[in-house]
């Protein structure tokens, strides 16, 4: 069996400029974070990004100016507002957006894991986000005499970016309590490589004792990375909740673009390695903190 | 307290958005299932009192991610797990939520709030500006609206911030369908449901049956038609010739509202928000 236990560093490796990468990623949930931050510290160029609700780690891709163009259906922090670096960068043009509906999403990527040219969607007709995407999107007739569908071409990644909760080194794939958001479900089916970061690497025989909870198995996956709080300041439940504190220190800080690149020299290129990010962010009571889910009451 | 709910009489002291709460959950009933999306603090409410009252089964998808769950009052996020603790069943978003939602039969009403809506209830989360491709502003984006706009829902909008600015003639972009051009525009693209209501912090909206364009239903007690005509970005003509005045909660919705639902004062995060 491969062994496909690597370092961050070799894992993003397998990223080059101008691939479109998939992130997983909800608002202020679950995002593979120490895989963004070392994107940035390799310094990748022209990323076309593919999520379904960019939080904060598209605000320093936009930063740091890793990705020129976006396809997903919104970018926000939800309770701690837009994505300031981000909307900048489109507001000036050097950040394209291709804005499509969730359901939009679900089809692109569906299709692009089942190798059909498309799926269908009854979402978003009559929408303006049609017209703005005439490569990807064709209104359709129903071929068996219904209403029309909207035809979403298939979309396949690149590179699919993943926080799990545990991996093997084969890389089987394990999420607790459940998948919740298509990242996980469809993503990596659709990507042609995928890069998973786990809380923990793990035996497995461990995995053999909850295989119901193994969500993706070790062929899909071309490298795991063991990275502890590895979404951090995003939540992963159960493990852990979002860190509000730092959320609003770069909510603050992205709104001026040297304050922001200050915050990325501090907490992105600065630390070397996952230890040193977790001590630059608070340490222990940090951790203690976002256990305990104190910031999300 | 719940048994005192039918008997409670209009509450002398509450603020417009416990008003607004108790319109949205007037429209939810046993049998019904609700969801919610981010930020999301009125609707949520809104499903939480409904449950406490009148509506004890009304099923709610709480983030879209988990099935009737019993948070001990409204978190900071509508969309975090705290929201959903105690869940029956986590809801997969791609495998279980969107099936539901797509299917028809079930999540037949939906509440919205867009930065912009329009005199034919579309709506507008994506851009500000002329140039989609360089906008004056950015937004977050239609995430999940766009979906709901064209799939039979019943919408019901919220708005916290009544103004020209919100409320315009035509929107930027349509990220959700609501009557497009207005008629049978919508019909003749093969969508059936549509906008229903609109509850904003001065009135309630709803729209004519033919030309379906917006219209006043009532007013708000200390609003004046023409203070509403004056925050609105187009013509609103009145609904069946009246206007009524707005029905406000019970002393008994208030007091749910203010002490079980949502205590940390949540609710009122999205008036401040409003408008930036």
């Amino acid at each position: 069996m491969r062994d496909k236990l690597t370092s961050l560093p070799d894992a993003i490796s397998l990223v080059q400029d101008g691939d479109t990468v998939a992130l997983q990623n909800m608002a202020t949930q679950a995002s593979p974070m120490a895989l963004v931050r070392e994107l940035i510290r390799q310094g990748r160029q022209r990323i076309r990004l593919v999520v379904l609700v960019g939080g904060m780690a598209v605000d320093w891709l936009a930063a740091a100016g890793v990705i020129d163009r976006l396809i997903g259906a919104a970018v926000t922090m939800e309770q701690f507002g837009l994505c300031q670096q981000y909307r900048r960068a489109v507001e000036h043009g050097r950040i394209a957006v291709e804005e499509i509906s969730e359901t939009i999403l679900n089809a692109r990527l569906g299709a692009g894991a089942r190798n059909l040219p498309f799926l269908p969607t009854r979402g978003a007709i009559g929408t303006d986000l049609i017209a703005q995407n005439p490569e990807n999107l064709k209104m359709l007739e129903d071929p068996f005499g219904g209403p029309p569908v909207l035809a979403c071409r298939k979309l396949v990644p690149d590179v699919a970016l993943i926080h799990a909760h545990r991996a093997d080194r084969q890389g089987n794939v394990q999420y607790e309590p459940t998948i919740l958001w298509p990242d996980i479900g469809i993503m990596p089916k659709a990507a042609r490589r995928v890069i998973v970061s786990a809380e923990e690497i793990v035996d497995t025989e461990v995995l053999r004792k909850h295989p119901e909870r193994t969500i993706l198995p070790g062929f899909v996956v071309d490298a795991v990375v063991e990275v502890p709080y590895g979404a951090h300041p995003t939540s992963f439940f159960p493990r852990y909740g979002y860190d509000a504190r730092f959320h609003q220190a770069w909510a603050d800080a992205a709104r001026d673009d040297a304050a922001a690149a200050a915050f990325l020299e501090r907490f992105v290129s600065g630390p070397p390695d996952q230890p040193a990010y977790l001590e630059a962010v608070g340490g222990p009571e940090t951790r203690r903190r976002i256990e305990a889910w104190e910031d999300s009451a | 307290m719940t048994s005192d709910w039918r008997t409670s009489p209009p509450a002398a002291d509450y603020a417009v958005d416990e008003l607004m709460i108790a319109t949205l959950a007037a429209q939810f009933r046993d049998g019904d299932q609700a969801c919610n999306g981010m930020a999301s603090f009125l609707p949520v409410a809104a499903f939480m009192l409904a449950r406490l009252t009148h509506a004890p089964d009304l099923v709610w998808l709480a983030s879209a991610a988990g099935l009737d769950p019993r948070p001990a009052r409204i978190p900071a996020s509508t969309l975090e797990a705290p929201l959903w603790r105690d869940s029956v069943m986590y809801i997969e978003q791609y495998g279980d939520f969107w099936d539901l939602a797509l299917n028809g039969r079930w999540l037949k009403k939906f509440c919205v709030g867009a930065a912009q809506l329009d005199q034919y209830g579309n709506a507008n989360n994506s851009i500000i500006g002329t140039s989609f491709t360089r906008p004056t502003i950015r937004l977050p984006g239609t995430a999940g609206l766009a979906d709901m706009g064209s799939i039979g829902k019943t919408l019901y909008y919220w708005v916290p911030n009544h103004s020209p600015r919100t409320l315009v003639r035509k929107v930027d972009f349509v990220s959700a369908a609501g009557y497009l051009g207005g008629g049978d525009e919508r019909e003749r693209l093969g969508l059936t449901g549509g906008p229903e209501l609109v509850v904003s912090n001065l009135a309630v909206m709803d729209f004519e049956a033919v030309s379906k364009r917006m219209r006043l239903r009532s007013v708000h007690p200390g609003v004046s038609v023409r203070q509403v005509q004056e925050a609105t970005g187009f013509p609103l003509p009145v609904s069946e010739g009246n206007v009524s005045e707005t029905p406000v909660p019970t002393a008994a919705q208030v007091q749910l509202i203010r002490e079980v639902i949502d205590p940390a004062g949540m609710r009122k995060r999205d008036f401040r928000r409003a408008g930036t």
